[in-house]
């Protein structure tokens, strides 16, 4: 029993941001309704400082917990370092909107942090069981956070779709998970290997179990063809809520797939290589539908979720090419695990910053934007570079790092389509460019603003859409408040700083990658 | 013996699966339900997982059910237009009849091993799950919190709302 128990000690993180998220509940019922803030401050300072924390405890450690079930390795501290920084951010992002659109923030913040707990935990599980229990901690928090803006019809339904999809998509990955135990005999991702790799135990039941597993996963990473409810759950979720789906809960689902796939398919590699296909497939049809269906796409959230399901393509892509020894593969999702969380938030907060200010969130809303507060246009517009891969931003290292690895990892057409994908989404992302630099603003006469370029299809729709839109929502906004702003500039700084200077994270990212596959 | 029990436990499960997918009534679907719940419940049994079959009964069986029955009631069930078919049914049921062809092939297709069921031990149950599973059930236990919060926040209305 001690021997069960004796390194408990190596899950404090956890148990301090478990605390951490009672406190923010508890301190909530005492604090009047105007400090409310302060929860939000508690929140990032506690993350910040456990942040700081696991990286003082547990740099250069590799153990595991409960015979197999947790690992504590320099992949978990990645990952639990990048889920903290990104729960920073999220809540920076959201203490305004929380503040003018949403009615309980005590708990808001205490559900966020405990989806970080469980996405932790999804980076450490060794195991189905505990993955499993730990991706319904995240789900659920997700669930909640969707319905948050209650007065909403559209967020009640989101919340609604995406309670119904997430029950099935368990449903399906539990089922997976109860195939594979009645082959393997236990739930341990190195024992699926092993059993994959036996020809006497290896049977149908298995694969279908394994393709079980691949799409309950898939639902929640919104692959295509298990993608139809992101869209709607984006789009009617609160807007920081919707930049948390699109980059947390995507990041918590890949490090879990990532660990998931390397300890336990990649080693059978040899004896059953099917899953690589399914993986290329998932990959190949998420890169086109999701960036072809974004091309027709008048609302930014459902832009955001389409383009974000292209986005899972490539991740997938670089899936389907891990090997052992392809450190590369790994390294090329993790990387742009990060360098994509960093661009998505620079778009999102100045997103955030426009929908706080005006309430809007079509595409033809941002008319104009680059006359009435230059700044926001300009971060979006370096965000939807970066994230059409364009040089010198990240986008473009971390698309060149993963499609190259995928090519490396036999996958050639794979890498072919991504970068013919990615053109695709270069083309609606200049859409929105150009709605926020050529198009007038709205409610301002065409020759007034100065241009006096012919109206298109998109500036009737633009002005159909906002012409109702007050004087106040037409006038120069305002620069963005301080919090949005902290959030914006940093992200632009890393959006840089990854795309001309990526070395050291790599290093990092090499040192996390190389324990789930040693040796190169 | 315990074979044609278990035919008769299959059978009814399906049964009240079938009764809740095909009635109009939601009340009647809640007491379908009921059926199929306790008939796994008795499928536990003749696996001798006496513990499966204890939790399944009062949980699903009793909570769950009696849960479900009281939010038809209390929230005026005959308001609710009745339940209605979907024109994508022909599309579901190929779907449907494909997925079972997979699993049927699949589980048909593998080796029969016969093992000799034994009772687990009560005390080792708890042992293992509060030792080795620990981290696990207390993550469930953080999901229940998350839901229950998450639930009252739902059901509540606030001062702040658009």
């Amino acid at each position: 029993m001690s021997t069960v128990t004796e390194n408990l000690y190596l899950l404090t993180p956890e148990f301090l941001l478990a605390a951490l998220a009672l406190l923010v509940f508890a301190l909530d019922l005492v604090l009047p309704e105007s400090r409310k803030t302060w929860l939000a401050w508690i929140g990032m300072a506690g993350l910040t400082a456990l942040a700081i924390f696991s990286v003082r405890m547990l740099a250069g450690r590799t153990e595991s917990l409960y015979g197999g079930l947790l690992a504590v390795d320099q992949f978990s501290l990645f990952f639990k370092v990048f889920f903290m920084g990104l729960g920073v951010f999220i809540i920076l992002s959201s203490v305004d909107f929380v503040k003018q659109h949403l009615s309980h923030p005590g708990e808001f913040y205490g559900i966020l942090l405990f989806s970080i707990l469980g996405m932790n935990m999804m980076a450490q599980a060794r195991e189905l069981v505990t993955a499993y229990i730990a991706l319904e901690l995240l789900s659920f928090s997700l669930y909640v956070l969707t319905a948050y803006a209650r007065g909403n019809p559209k967020s009640n339904e989101a919340a609604l779709k995406y309670i119904i999809i997430g029950a099935f998509s368990t449903a399906v990955l539990l089922y997976g998970i109860s195939m594979i135990y009645s082959v393997a005999g236990s739930t341990h991702f190195d024992a699926l290997a092993e059993t994959l790799s036996s020809p006497g135990q290896a049977g149908p039941v298995l694969w279908v179990g394994v393709a079980f597993l691949v799409a309950g996963l898939g639902f929640k990473l919104a692959a295509v063809p298990f993608h139809m409810w992101a869209p709607d759950v984006y789009e009617g979720a609160p807007l920081p809520v919707t930049a948390y789906l699109a980059i947390a809960s995507k990041a918590g689902a890949a490090a879990l797939a990532l660990r998931l796939i390397s300890e336990g398919l990649v080693p059978a590699r040899e004896v059953w290589p099917h899953w690589q296909i399914i993986l290329a497939a998932l990959a190949a049809a998420s890169m086109l539908v999701g960036n072809l269906v974004a091309l027709a796409q008048r609302n930014l959230k459902r832009l955001m979720a389409y383009s974000s399901i292209g986005h899972v393509g490539y991740l997938l892509a670089g899936m389907a090419a891990l090997n052992i020894g392809g450190g590369m593969a790994a390294n090329g999702i993790i990387f742009y695990l990060v360098g994509y969380a960093a661009t998505s938030l620079v778009v999102f907060a100045a997103l955030i910053s426009f929908f706080n200010q005006t309430g809007q969130e079509e595409i033809a809303d941002l008319a104009g934007l680059a006359d009435r507060q230059p700044l926001l246009a300009a971060a979006i517009a370096i965000g939807l570079f970066s994230l059409a891969g364009l040089p010198i931003f990240a986008g473009f290292t971390i698309k060149f790092y993963l499609f190259a690895a995928v090519a490396q990892g036999g996958f050639l057409w794979l890498a072919g389509l991504a970068i013919f994908s990615s053109l695709i989404s270069l083309y609606y992302y200049l859409q929105v460019i150009r709605q926020m630099y050529i198009q007038p603003v709205p409610g301002t006469a065409p020759d007034a603003s100065g241009h006096g370029e012919e109206p298109s299809h998109t500036a009737s729709h633009g002005q159909a859409v906002a012409g109702h839109a007050s004087e106040t929502a037409a006038a120069a906004l305002r620069t963005p408040t301080g919090m949005l702003l902290a959030v914006v500039v940093a992200g632009l700084v890393a959006v840089l700083a990854l795309g001309v200077y990526p070395g050291p994270l790599l290093e990092a990212i090499e040192r996390a990658s190389q324990v789930i596959l040693p040796g190169i | 013996m315990s074979l044609y029990l278990f035919a008769l436990l299959a059978f009814l499960t399906l049964a009240g699966g079938l009764g809740v997918v095909s009635t109009r009534n939601v009340v009647h679907a809640a007491l379908y339900l009921l059926l199929s719940l306790l008939a796994v419940a008795g499928i536990y049994l003749i696996l001798f997982a006496e513990f499966l079959a204890l939790v399944q009964v009062l949980i699903y069986g009793g909570a769950v059910v009696i849960v479900v029955l009281f939010a038809i009631m209390l929230t005026r069930s005959s308001e609710y237009p009745r339940i209605s078919d979907n024109r994508q049914w022909p599309l579901a049921l190929v779907a449907a009849l494909g997925l079972l062809g997979v699993l049927a092939a699949a589980f048909l297709a593998a080796p029969i091993q016969i093992t000799q069921l034994q009772s687990p031990d009560f005390t080792a149950l708890s042992g293992s799950l509060f030792t080795k599973w620990a981290v696990p059930f207390e993550i469930a236990s953080l999901v229940l919190l998350v839901a229950l919060i998450g639930a009252i926040i739902i059901a509540r209305a606030g001062k702040n709302e658009r």
